[in-house]
């Protein structure tokens, strides 16, 4: 699938902090599928014109990768990685 | 001002005078608008993909950002692909479409698209117009937006009550330009110096920074042996005797010989696609990898780069060329093995000297790219002329090069075309084009006709989906499938049917004339070129593989062809 796509799964979590607009959620979470990663869990908080959004992540892709993609959105202020949590081993 | 008057004040207050567009429903206030404009010259074509297409032609040419205007619905989805085009390829673009009125969005109104949701994997950025007061702001983030950076299309869909609606707040004033960034080059200068085999590897980003002078004046003062992507075909120019070409699927043995031998590779303004580095675990195996790009996401993605700069190429190898100029590296014997590469491993498909023989593709671009001048502006399709134009047109600049490079876009090169034609009315445009391609968007002829454009088309007919068909014979066993064209249109007949002259070759003795009385003529003209239906690109690279597992032309091949010739 991924031309560095290693064998081990890891989740992790991010979080990310963007501003209100009409298409928000679904352009940080089409980064997050086109890229290689799935949802497992998701917390958003709107305060005023700001979303703050938690995101537990997994994939075997390198999450840097991911981070750079997320931060590429005009919206977004900033990525944060918030500690991987898990590692597991998966087959190709 | 109503929001339409507004969008035609930011086109005026940007300087942008020339749009491409289709109109309906949803955007009539807007056109209703451009009756009274006497500033904005709109190119109506005659398929919203071609206004795109056409708006992404105009900008690759110029440098200006490009426009396109389409209404709600099915005038917005047309507009897609030739997005897609223009995001992959990162050109400047600003989009405007027409949407439902606000309180019908969600309604399945008529004409209504979630054109916002549907696109937003092919737009730098994106809007939709909420409030009427809002929409100054939006014009003028989205034009700086779509140029500054990594360009690429930003896209604004407007509800037609907002075109309407009054908009009491005027456009905020014009930002300062801030500083180009300057990150220090001494790491990557130091690692430069001591590298052996140092090959520089440059893309579009070159042109789309507007670092052509800069390049140049880097790649005389360093020396240094280059390769090209697709995109970057023109970098180096005509006359650099270190410049070896395209590398990669179709590159030449040369080209991608150096990569596989050279210890650093000197990424610029490039991103390391697939069709340009093979197989990765094979792509440069012995180098260590300096990347520049503006882009801070293509650093690191697909290769790990030893030391990075991110920020303007203008100063970054202005910086570079500053102290190489006062200590320039120590690497004849690498340059002169390189030439040697090049000589040996360069493009070279035989002319045929018989002058009753069938025109081959290659043979035919070489000589087209000896009689059109330097300034000459080419608009390729998709396919197997695309890359015969991309290994034997020798390119003075960039700029002179429109290609579909990261979408792959059948189809581009009749709108790309007009769209260059319309930035320099002046200038001799070619749309160089397959038999397949030119299909995708012939009615663009029409667009030719009306605004009678001096551009010139070329066929190169081979009857077939050429790529296609090759593909199939080298690596799915000959099984042909779908790629028959031997129906095509006479194309000559279909040509002066929109009053545009035209004329067949399909000699070899015919090319120079073919070629010269097209260029000669005033006005719009079309040449059809009959070429084998068997011929191959060649080398090529199995989709997947190594650029080390080149295949080339077999001989026994090479050997029918001289006896047909």
């Amino acid at each position: 699938m991924s031309p560095r796509n290693d064998t081990a799964s890891q989740q992790f979590t991010l979080n990310c902090r963007m501003a209100q607009e009409p298409a928000a959620l679904e352009r940080l979470c089409r980064v997050v599928r086109v890229r290689g990663f799935r949802i497992s869990k998701m917390a958003m908080e709107a305060t005023g014109d700001v979303l703050d959004i938690a995101l537990t992540l997994e994939g075997s892709r390198p999450v840097a990768m991911l981070k750079a993609q997320l931060e590429k959105l005009q919206t977004v202020a900033g990525v944060e990685l918030v500690g991987t949590t898990m590692a597991r081993s998966r087959t190709a | 001002m109503n929001g339409a008057q507004h969008i035609l004040e930011a086109f005026h207050r940007h300087q942008i005078d020339t749009v491409f567009g289709y109109p309906g429903g949803c955007i009539m206030p807007l056109y209703d608008a451009l009756v009274d404009d006497v500033g904005v010259e709109h190119v109506l074509c005659r398929h919203e993909q071609a206004c795109a297409l056409a708006a992404d032609g105009y900008a690759r040419a110029s440098g200006r950002l490009g426009v396109c205007i389409a209404t709600s619905g099915p005038g917005a989805t047309n507009l897609i692909t030739g997005v897609a085009n223009a995001y992959m390829d990162s050109t400047p673009l600003l989009v405007i479409t027409g949407q439902v009125p606000s309180g019908l969005i969600g309604t399945d109104a008529f004409q209504e698209t979630d054109i916002l949701g549907m696109t937003l994997g092919i737009v730098k950025h994106s809007y939709l117009v909420t409030d009427a007061d809002a929409l100054p702001g939006i014009l003028e983030d989205a034009i700086e937006l779509a140029q500054s950076g990594r360009p690429g299309p930003v896209w604004i869909d407007i509800p037609k009550d907002i075109l309407l609606a009054d908009v009491h707040l005027e456009a905020p004033a014009l930002a300062e330009v801030t500083a180009p960034e300057r990150p220090d080059i001494g790491p990557a200068l130091a690692m430069l110096k001591a590298a052996k085999r140092p090959l520089l590897y440059s893309g579009g980003g070159v042109s789309l920074a507007q670092a052509e002078g800069a390049f140049r004046a880097f790649a005389e003062a360093s020396g240094l042996p280059g390769v090209v992507t697709l995109k970057g075909i023109g970098n180096a120019g005509r006359n650099n005797p270190n410049d070896l070409g395209m590398l990669g699927m179709h590159g030449s043995r040369a080209a991608n010989k150096a990569v596989d031998e050279c210890d650093l590779l000197l990424v610029v303004g490039a991103r390391l696609d697939d069709r340009a580095t093979g197989k990765l675990d094979g792509f440069a195996p012995n180098a260590r990898l300096i990347h520049i790009d503006a882009d801070a996401a293509e650093i690191n993605k697909l290769r790990p780069a030893d030391l990075a700069l991110r920020g303007d190429l203008n100063a970054i190898l202005d910086a570079f060329t500053a102290a190489l100029e006062a200590e320039p590296l120590a690497i004849d014997g690498w340059q002169s093995q390189c030439r040697t590469w090049h000589t040996t491993g360069g493009f070279r498909a035989a002319d045929n000297e018989e002058s009753l023989a069938p025109i081959t593709g290659p043979a035919f671009i070489r000589q087209l790219s000896g009689i059109a001048g330097d300034d000459t502006v080419i608009a390729c399709d998709v396919g197997q002329h695309q890359m015969w134009v991309a290994q034997y047109y020798r390119f003075a600049h960039p700029r002179h090069h429109l290609t579909s490079g990261g979408l792959g876009t059948m189809g581009f090169g009749l709108p790309a075309a007009i769209g260059a034609q319309f930035s320099d009315r002046s200038r001799t445009v070619i749309n160089v084009t397959g038999d397949g391609s030119f299909m995708m968007n012939a009615q663009e002829l029409a667009t030719i006709r009306r605004y009678n454009l001096p551009l010139k088309l070329i066929i190169l007919d081979n009857q077939c989906l050429g790529m296609v068909r090759q593909q199939q014979e080298l690596f799915y066993d000959n099984r042909e499938s779908q790629i028959d064209l031997d129906d095509n249109p006479d194309f000559v007949a279909m040509a002066r049917a929109f009053n545009i002259p035209a004329l067949r070759i399909d000699r070899t003795d015919q090319m120079r004339r073919g070629i010269e009385t097209i260029l000669a003529y005033n006005g719009p003209m079309l040449l059809h070129v009959a070429i084998s239906r068997e011929e191959n690109v060649w080398p090529i690279v199995k989709a997947g593989g190594s650029n080390k597992d080149m295949i080339d032309e077999p001989r026994k091949t090479q050997h029918r062809k001289e006896q047909v010739a």
